[in-house]
Order: C-alpha cells, then structure tokens, then sequence
C-alpha cells in the first residue's frame, strides 16, 4: 500500500514539474520533461497495478513497485489489463491501424525494450496529464497566468458527459469508439495556443513548419463551455488525463484525420518551445494539484 | 593518490579563490563551465549572466619555488546576451554552457562559448603597445587641421598598459532548434560539432552560415521520442571519430567515414543494468551527464548521477573501471527528486596523465579516484579552508549508523551547494573547483 502512496506522490510532484517547466526561463527543457515524463509513466503504472487499490490491477498479478519490465507471460502489463476497463471509457476513435484499445499495447518500461515499440512509446510518453497551451487568444498575455480549471471533462462521442469514470457506459450512451472520426472531442484540456501562434516557450506549441498557427482548440465551439466544465468536473477530468490521454495519441494519424492534427502534434511531452512542429503534451496543472483528494478517487475508478 | 609525477600521494591545498563572498548568490554570477586552455596557462569560466572570466597564470617566479603561478583576472567580456525568439515566444537563456579553447596558433588566443543556441568564437588579443604621432590625429583621436600641419613625422609605437580585447570574431547562429549542450573541437583544428538534444551538427570554424548536419535522433513523431544527447565530444586523436552520450545512458561512437549522417553507430556502449537497484528514479539516474575522451584517447569517462564510468574504446559491454561517487544517495532519490537535485549535471575530468579522474558532488564535495591506487579521496572547497598552502583535509560522509568524528551524514549535507564543473591543468597538479558562485583553485603541496 505504500507503494501506491509514493506512487500517488510521484505522480503528483512530476505534474507540478511538468507545470513548472512551462514558466522557466529559457523554454522547456527536453531532456528534463522526458525524464519526469519517465518517471511519471513508472509511477503511474505502479499506481494502477497495484491490486490493493481495488482498480484495475485485478487483472494482472501484483507487481513490485518498481516493476517496470514486461511480466513474463503478462501479454498486457500496466498499460494491458488495469485498462482493460478504462476501454470502455475509450470513447475517441482511434485509427484504424490502432489497436481498439490502448491498453492491450504492452508498454515495457524496461531500459532496452522500448525501442522495438515506437507505438508503445507513443503512449508512454504523453502519460503526463496533457499540457495546456498558453494562448494569447486568453486575453493576452497568456504566460503562467492563463491557467484554466481541470481538463474538460470527458466527453464520449455523443459530446456528453454520459459515461460514468467507473467504466461502464452507461446504457443509454451507445457509444463506442469510431475508428475513424475525428469530431469526438479528446477528452484533455483544451491546448490553447498563443495567438501569434508562436510555440515556444513555457508552453507554446507550433504547428509544423513552424509556421504560426491559430489551432483551433479541439472542442474551439465548446471552448467557453469548457471552462465552466472544468470548474467542476475535476474528477472525471483528472480521469481524463490519464485514462484517456493516451487515447488521443492513437486517434492521431499522420495524414491528419483529426480535426486539428497540429494539436495533436503537441501531445509530445517533453518537448515545447525549441521545436515549432513538435508535439507536446497536455496536462493540467493547478486542477490536477488542487484536487488530489478527489483524484485518488478518480484513480481508483480506473 | 599517484600524481603526475610519480607515485607519492598529492597533498591537495587551497591556493585560491574568485567570486563574491556573500552567501546570497546573484544568479547571474552562478558559474556554469570551467575550462583550462590547452596550455594550461589561462582558465576560463564561463557563468548564467552570459559572462566569461579568463584568468591567467603568472609566470612562475624564481623566488616563489614553493607554489606555482596564481591565477588572475586577464579578461572579462560579456559573451551572451539575453535573446527573445520571437517566432516562437521563447527565450533565449544567455548562461554559457560550454567553453572550449582552440590551441594556440599566433600571440592570440581563441575560444568558442556558447549558450542554449548560439556559438561564437572569441578572440583574445593583448595590446601593450599603440601608435603615437600621428600627422592628421591629435592624440586624443580628434582630427587636426591640415592646414596647421607644417612638418610631417613618423608616427612610432610605444609601450602602454597591458590591454587584454575580446572581440567575436565568428557567430555560429541558426542551427539548434534545441538546447545546445556540448561543444568540441575537433583534432583537425579546422572543424567542430555542437550538440543539441537531438542533433549534432559539423562547422568549420571560417564558415557560419551553414553546418553539417551529422547526428539526428529526432523520431519522425516526437510522441516515440525516448532519449535526448547529452553530451558529445571528438576524438582527441581521430578527426573522423566521435562520441555521444544520451539520456539513457549509453554511449554511441561515430565515424563520420562510414557516412555522412552518422545515425548508425560503429560502437555502442552500454551497461547492462543491475535490476536489483530498480526503482521508479532508475532512468533518471542512469542518464549520462558528461562524457570526456582520455588525454590518449584510449578510453573515455561518462558521468550519470551516482557514479563515474570509465570505458575502454574497444570494449563495449561493460566499462573497465566504475567509481561511486555517492553512493548513498541511492537511498534518497526520492527527495533528490523532489527538490531538483537528481537533475544536476555532474560534469568530470582526467588529470594530464589520465591517471586520476574527478568529478564533483555536494555540500561543496569534490571527489578524486586513482585509477593505479584505487584509492579515493573527497574534499571541500570551502572558504574555510582558505590559507594558501593549506593541506586539504579529506572528508568522509557517513551513510548510516554511527557516524565518527568529523563525518558529515548525509542528512546534513547541504544539496544546495553543488560542485558541477570542475578542470584538471593539463600538465600540472592544478584543479579548479566551481562552487555555485566560487571558483577554488587548488595545488598539489610543492616541497
């Protein structure tokens, strides 16, 4: 059990440091944001497999804290079965060339098996909660100050908070994952983008070819109602982060069948600033430290 | 611990210190490279407010046979200015991140610095001597009336005061999209590379509007992006080989031979990791910080977090020799990771013989391993300990259990005080040690 709690603190120091790393001078540091994405992801994985949580981990034998090597004869370890419930909150599309679901990608953590699954990595590294944009279009200035609440919550297809965290869709819901449909909102905080487009810095995100881009937020007709959901949907919205975060990456297609492909560019954890076409990550910051009460019991809904 | 001249242990003493005394730290005066020139005879540092303090060794005096030349402030220039990307909203630190010198070619000397994005080359010249007499110029530089001039002489140099100019000779501009970490000159003299998180680029030094581009790693998705470059450095011998080191910590030599985009290595080097020691902090630890060739280029040092590798080029799998350098902090990297810590950047050097290597830790620690004796010492730059000539006494730190007199535990070490960048004089027992704001210079005890 005290692995989770130090799980769960990890967890929560790597989002503060990922906040932080937007606001320091000189752009976001690549080489640091990877590494706390690392130790994010290995953090979170211990969290969701510990089975004493009563989460997800049932499906998978218990692992040792550190545990982050491919359990022998687990074919789905971490990312595998503690999701194998989260799919059903999988409501983005995903392409098709993805699995339905995220977790029955083994994510292998070890030192020398990520390179045969560049895939795989695509989930680990944006395991961070996405990263917000900051977008002059806030009203100027974006900088640290434009903060906004918890991602929005998570919306399944039919763009309506229906399914519970718990896992079960709700009857009703009849939603399913599309393979290819890229309306479906991804359920992270919305990214703003500066306004001049330019993406450096503590948080800005270029489309690429670097040139400036207005991207539309992903839900940019819902982006007012967003905020108000993120004041209050905090819990469903931190599930979001890490149940869903990955989820995004796999709708994402290179050709650009989502609706803003540039945004999705920016789901690359690390990377900020330096790289107008990188990807970078969304996260929420202040929502997902002020609240952790409600968002252990968000994990434990995973 | 053998020195250079033979096997009699050194005594390390305190010859000097630079910087401010006060414990509240500008921090544009934290120091960020230190670097001895080829000679030995300047060292420059380099520090966050984009300035770079070259001090120069006196010549040895007759008289003073029981120390070596001191060190004093030659030249101060502002190398780095603080950049706004606009583009991209982003700005550009101007902290120095490296400093490497060129040998020395004719009375003036080069360097190269460089800051998250930009290089330069520097050029140091003396002037001790400036025209007089000039016909059409008053001495102060204003123009005479031709027409008063009615004799003409020839204007002849005379001695004046030792002036010591810096002027930007080449900026190398435009080529990182990432944060440049390392910068090397090349055996040739003519060519270097610069290292970014993700790339390596080739320059000649006459050329700045355009460089190779030699190493990429950027992942066509930067979603699979799973290490960064850490570190690069040529070949000290071979112009066609170099090294990078990467956050994952393995070690990569390249022949720039084999092809003109070395992204497939000739060697790699890496150590297989003990997965006993697993933990959720195990990557980051593993992360190589600094890598240096040998001063005969038959090995190589890498630095990650707890300890100091040296591998043998050709032997891949493993390295020859492993130093800890606090090893316990393995027990408290949980904290280390709270509070920053195990991010910082140990950098490490030999001394000339590649005998001894060192490298820095905390509470203002500073450690040394002979690689012949195995032995180890660790000492502190401290101003306490700041009587020229005073014999260094070495420290120990305590990881558990009763602690004896005059050892420190490692709960009252102080982490804010970090030896980062340290230098080894490339022929003599002379090291200089950079505190946060400090930079100690220690001597071997000359009998």
């Amino acid at each position: 059990m005290e692995f989770k709690l130090e799980a769960h603190r990890i967890v929560s120091i790597s989002l503060g440091k990922i906040y932080n790393s937007r606001v320091q001078r000189g752009g976001i540091k690549l080489h640091k944001n990877l590494l706390v994405s690392l130790v994010l992801r290995s953090a979170r994985q211990v969290y969701l497999s510990d089975p004493c949580l009563g989460g997800p981990g049932v499906g998978g034998p218990p692992q040792p804290p550190p545990a982050q090597e491919q359990l022998p004869g687990e074919p789905a370890p971490g990312w595998g079965e503690p999701h194998a419930r989260d799919s059903s909150m999988e409501q983005d599309p995903e392409p098709a060339g993805a699995a339905p679901e995220p977790p029955a990608l083994p994510l292998a953590l070890g030192k020398r098996s990520l390179e045969g699954s560049p895939l795989l990595r695509a989930e680990a590294v944006p395991e961070a909660p996405r990263r917000r944009v900051e977008a002059a279009e806030r009203g100027g200035g974006g900088g640290e100050g434009a903060l906004e609440g918890p991602p929005r919550a998570r919306q399944c297809c039919c763009r309506r908070l229906c399914c519970s965290p718990h896992g079960a869709p709700r009857a009703d819901c009849g939603c399913r994952p599309r393979p290819d449909d890229g309306a479906p909102p991804p359920p992270v905080c919305p990214r703003k983008r500066s306004a001049s487009g330019a993406g450096g810095g503590p948080a800005g995100c270029l489309a690429s070819g670097g040139s400036p881009v207005k991207k539309p937020r992903r839900d940019s007709e819902e982006q007012p109602g967003d905020e108000e959901e993120m004041e209050t949907g905090n819990v469903a919205n931190l599930i979001t982060i890490f149940g869903s975060s990955f989820s995004g990456l796999l709708r994402k297609s290179p050709g650009g069948g989502r609706e803003d492909e540039d945004g999705e560019e920016e789901e690359e954890e690390p990377q900020r600033g330096p790289e107008a076409a990188e990807p970078g990550p969304m996260y929420c910051d202040k929502p997902v430290l002020r609240n952790l009460n409600p968002w252990s019991t968000a994990i434990v809904a995973f | 611990m053998a020195g250079a001249g033979g096997g009699n242990d050194i005594q390390w003493c305190f010859s000097q210190v630079k910087g401010a005394v006060d414990d509240d730290v500008a921090e544009a005066d934290i120091i960020s490279t230190v670097e001895f020139n080829h000679s030995g005879e300047l060292l420059a540092t380099g520090d966050k407010g984009g300035r770079v303090v070259i001090f120069q060794q006196e010549q040895e005096n007759k008289t003073q046979t029981h120390s070596r030349g001191e060190y004093n402030v030659y030249s101060t220039f502002q190398s780095h200015e603080p950049e706004f990307d606009y583009l991209k909203s982003l700005e550009i630190e101007e902290k120095i991140n490296k400093i490497r010198w060129l040998p020395q070619k004719n009375a003036a000397q080069f360097l190269l610095s460089t800051n998250d994005k930009t290089i330069k080359l520097w050029k140091i010249s003396e002037r001790d001597k400036r025209p007089e007499g000039y016909n059409l110029k008053e001495e102060d530089g204003r123009y005479r009336d031709p027409t008063t001039v009615t004799t003409l002489r020839v204007p002849v140099f005379r001695p004046m005061d030792l002036m010591v100019e810096a002027s930007p000779r080449r900026i190398f501009a435009n080529a990182h999209t990432y944060h440049i970490n390392s910068i090397s000159i090349n055996s040739d003299y003519e060519t270097y590379l610069s290292a970014d998180d993700l790339r390596i680029n080739l320059w000649h030094l006459e050329i700045t509007d355009r460089s190779f581009n030699i190493v990429d790693i950027k992942p066509a998705n930067m979603e699979e992006l799973t290490e960064v470059i850490t570190a690069a450095e040529f070949h000290p011998n071979s112009c066609n080989t170099f090294v990078y080191s990467s956050s994952k910590g393995t070690i990569r030599l390249c022949d720039m031979r084999a092809s003109a985009l070395c992204d497939r290595h000739s060697k790699l080097f890496e150590e297989p990791e003990d997965p006993s020691n697993r933990s959720f902090f195990s990557e980051i630890i593993s992360s190589i910080s600094d890598v240096k060739f040998s001063h005969s280029g038959r090995y190589m040092m890498t630095r990650d977090y707890l300890s100091v590798k040296i591998w043998d080029l050709n032997m891949e799998n493993r390295p020859v020799e492993t130093y800890q350098v606090h090893e316990y902090l393995r027990s408290k990297l949980c904290s280390l990771y709270e509070n920053d810590c195990i991010f910082d950047k140990f950098e490490c050097c030999w001394n000339g013989s590649d005998s001894v290597v060192m490298t820095g830790s905390y509470n203002n620690f500073f450690r040394m391993f002979d690689r012949n004796t195995k032995r180890d010492i660790t000492l502190e730059a401290s101003r306490e300990n700041n009587k020229p000539r005073t014999v260094l006494k070495p420290r120990k730190v305590c990881a558990s259990g009763k602690r004896k007199k005059d050892e420190i535990s490692v709960d009252s070490l102080d982490f804010n005080k970090k030896i980062l960048h340290t230098a080894w004089h490339p022929k003599e027992n002379i090291i200089a040690v950079a505190t946060t704001n400090n930079l100690y210079i220690f001597q071997d005890k000359v009998n």
